[in-house]
């Protein structure tokens, strides 16, 4: 029998047959290993796209957590259940971020999501998760996420608006500690939709402390030549600059800046600032730019340790937060000694969460308030100091003295 | 309507009752469901573009240009002054409409990739004005429409088969206008300006007034059609409604890949391409990055290097093909 079958008798059908049956089989067996004792959690992350590099980061945070836990046994109330990560491309478009979380919802039958990096991604997805009540939890800055009324959406950093007066402040702190007044300062951003808004708030913020700006520059994403921005910057007399940009052109304005031997600070705004690649793209030149950041590694190197241990590079803030999310989120399932979304949502919501890595947040801790925004988290400024992200601004936080001009 | 046989009719018949009864076989808010109501509306997307592109050879790559205004008119609308996305549809479709023929008089007069570029041109500027008029629009980071109680009222509901029965009201409307163009005066004016702008001009047609009455009855469906993404999504940002890939291209696509210039091009064209990019995106996001993205592009070059023409091209050239068998 069998050799006819391996002989001449196998039909076209019987291939097609097989190949799918191949194709299917890692998702039919991760399917059955989840249906044991486990809790499927969506993770939902641009893994493609401009902000790939962010979602992966982001998933490895959410991994190392995961991973932990379950090799902790699991969550005890519901005796030993083994977190199931559930993870989806986001892509970068909002439309396919709203189609996995359904996707997620109704096929994989997940009690939370976590994700989804950038705010567009989590509007769009928390469009999904409220109108069935399963929570949400974030790491994205936008206003627009807890200011809708949302009861299942919980924001763990800092909102956009207050990163972007944090940018301001801790600018002239530091500017201040170094015997200077702040006066006159130059932007130049990407005319991107992140560039453009960015640079909205940095000119709010200059308008509130009464700064000056000389220099008020957009320049095409993907920039060739930079030096026009750069000539006009030195003719600015501004005494600092914040150049908005994810990455790419930074470190071309930075290179050309520092080559021209223009010292004064460059001020990022998270993002691209805050990553391993900023460091490697421009070697010495990285030393003592300053960003603005929701959290910084060095506050808890006793956890974040373990990422680089794994990953083999630092955590980067995205990270962490999201590990904070998936712990926070553990916590709620042990204290609600539920998997069910109503009895998440009701163990998150005007919550306090202490312990694990919730003690890797400026807070220390998490609280979050009745839109579910974790009051407890307040942006740090940061500043490369010999190829790590060094804490300098606010003062209770700082590990090192910032460094005003290099 | 009245070309077809009574067999023909008989099929109609019994595909629209299969169409209307389809969502009682998906789980009511699943995500089935939800696939098909945007396959649905990516159809009827590309069937009102099909009106200028597909009849008279005018092929637009700034339609999301349109479907933006729409998405913004009617959630402006609803936010500021509490009117109703159903009204809020009529006014997106005559600014929609509106914004046609206004980019149609300068470039209705280009022919071929003129045309293209010019549309495309046109498409970035709404794109950039949406993201940098940040008073009106809400800037880059998107705007929401309000969340609201299930209700007819506010085209909001609690199942998203309702969603479905309107996409698909929406697809016969639009597919309705085309069929009826197609077959009109302005149809046959339209064509003669695709086999041959000049000859056409020759026998007496006003060829750019005859495309732009085509433009401007597309961007009003397409701007119609964005508030009904709006109030399907109910979130949405410049770069998502203006976007030339996430729409434009996908109009194009679409209708491409389907069939241009026939009806039932666009809706094979889309209820191929959505669901094989869902499950492209489904089978391989969780394994290396990017990979869902390959597979689905890869994939559809290989139908554009199969027929050219269109799934629509396909049935008669395996008819061909069969023909030519029995000869041997």
């Amino acid at each position: 029998m069998s050799y006819s079958l391996l002989g001449r008798g196998v039909s076209r059908r019987t291939l097609m047959l097989g190949a799918a049956g191949a194709i299917a089989a890692p998702h039919v067996i991760r399917d059955a290993a989840a249906q044991g004792k486990a809790v499927n959690v969506g993770v939902i992350l641009p893994l493609s796209g401009a902000n790939a590099q962010f979602g992966v980061n982001s998933r490895n945070g959410i991994e190392l957590v995961a991973d932990e836990i379950n090799a902790a046994g699991g969550i005890k109330s519901l005796g030993g259940a083994r977190i199931n990560l559930v993870v989806a491309d986001s892509t970068s478009t909002p439309t396919t971020a709203a189609n996995v979380a359904q996707r997620l919802l109704s096929q994989n039958d997940v009690v939370a999501i976590l994700g989804a990096f950038a705010s567009s991604l989590t509007i769009a997805i928390s469009e999904v998760t409220e109108r069935r009540g399963v929570p949400l939890l974030t790491m994205s800055f936008s206003d627009q996420i807890t200011g809708r009324g949302f009861e299942n959406i919980f924001q763990v950093v800092a909102k956009a608006s207050v990163l972007g007066k944090a940018q301001f402040d801790g600018t002239l702190a530091i500017a201040a500690a170094a015997g200077q007044k702040l006066e006159r300062i130059a932007i130049m951003y990407e005319d991107t939709a992140y560039g453009t808004s960015q640079a909205a708030g940095l000119r709010d913020g200059a308008k509130a402390a009464g700064v000056q700006i000389v220099m008020d520059d957009a320049y095409p994403l993907g920039i060739t030549d930079v030096t026009p921005l750069i000539n006009k910057l030195r003719g600015s007399g501004a005494q600092a600059v914040f150049p908005v940009s994810y990455l790419n052109d930074s470190l071309q304005i930075i290179r050309a800046m520092r080559q021209q031997r223009i010292t004064i600070p460059a001020i990022g705004g998270a993002a691209g600032y805050v990553i391993p690649d900023f460091e490697k793209g421009l070697g010495e030149f990285a030393e003592g730019v300053l960003s603005i950041s929701p959290a910084n590694y060095d506050l808890a190197p006793e956890l974040t340790e373990r990422f680089r241990k794994r990953f083999g590079y630092f955590m980067v803030h995205e990270a962490l937060e999201h590990a904070v999310c998936m712990d926070v989120l553990a916590q709620a399932m042990e204290k609600a000694k539920s998997a069910k979304p109503d009895d998440l949502r009701r163990a998150l919501q005007g919550a306090r969460f202490e312990g694990g890595w919730t003690k890797a947040m400026t807070g220390g801790a998490v609280q979050f308030d009745k839109t579910g925004l974790n009051t407890l988290s307040v942006p740090v400024m940061v500043q490369w100091r010999n190829k790590e992200l060094v804490s300098v601004w606010p003062s209770e936080f700082a590990k090192a003295k910032a460094v005003w001009a290099v | 309507m009245s070309g077809l046989s009574p067999r023909q009719w008989t099929g109609l018949a019994l595909l629209a009752a299969l169409a209307i009864a389809l969502p009682f076989a998906f789980e009511p808010r699943g995500y089935g469901i939800r696939i098909l109501c945007l396959a649905l509306l990516f159809a009827a997307m590309a069937q009102a573009w099909n009106i200028v592109a597909g009849l008279a050879n005018q092929i637009s790559l700034g339609h999301a240009a349109f479907f933006g205004i729409g998405a913004y008119t009617s959630t402006l609308l609803l936010i500021h002054f509490g009117i109703t996305p159903w009204l809020g549809m009529f006014a997106a479709a005559i600014l929609g409409g509106a914004a046609a023929l206004l980019i149609s008089l300068p470039t209705m007069r280009l022919r071929g990739h003129y045309f293209a570029l010019a549309t495309l041109a046109f498409g970035e500027v709404m794109r950039v004005i949406g993201n940098s008029w940040g008073g009106l629009t809400g800037g880059p980071v998107g705007i929401s429409v309000p969340f609201a109680q299930p209700s007819l009222a506010l085209m909001q509901f609690r199942e998203t088969r309702s969603s479905y029965w309107l996409m698909l009201a929406a697809l016969v409307v639009v597919t309705l206008v085309f069929v009826a163009i197609k077959r009109s005066r302005l149809g046959y004016r339209l064509r003669a300006i695709k086999e041959n702008a000049d000859a056409a001009e020759v026998i007496g047609v006003d060829t750019t007034r005859t495309k732009i009455i085509a433009a401007v009855i597309s961007g009003a469906l397409t701007a119609a059609l964005g508030t009904l993404y709006a109030q399907f999504q109910f979130f949405f940002d410049p770069d998502t409604v203006f976007g030339v890939a996430s729409v434009s291209v996908r109009m194009a696509m679409i209708a491409i890949v389907g069939g241009i210039g026939t009806a039932a091009g666009p809706i094979l064209g889309a209820l191929f391409v959505i669901p094989l990019e869902e499950f492209a995106n489904q089978v391989f996001s969780a394994q290396a990055a990017g990979l869902s993205q390959l597979v689905f592009g890869l994939l559809l070059i290989l139908v554009i290097l199969i027929e050219p023409r269109g799934f629509m091209a396909i049935g008669p050239r395996l008819q061909r093909l069969l023909r030519k068998g029995d000869r041997r």
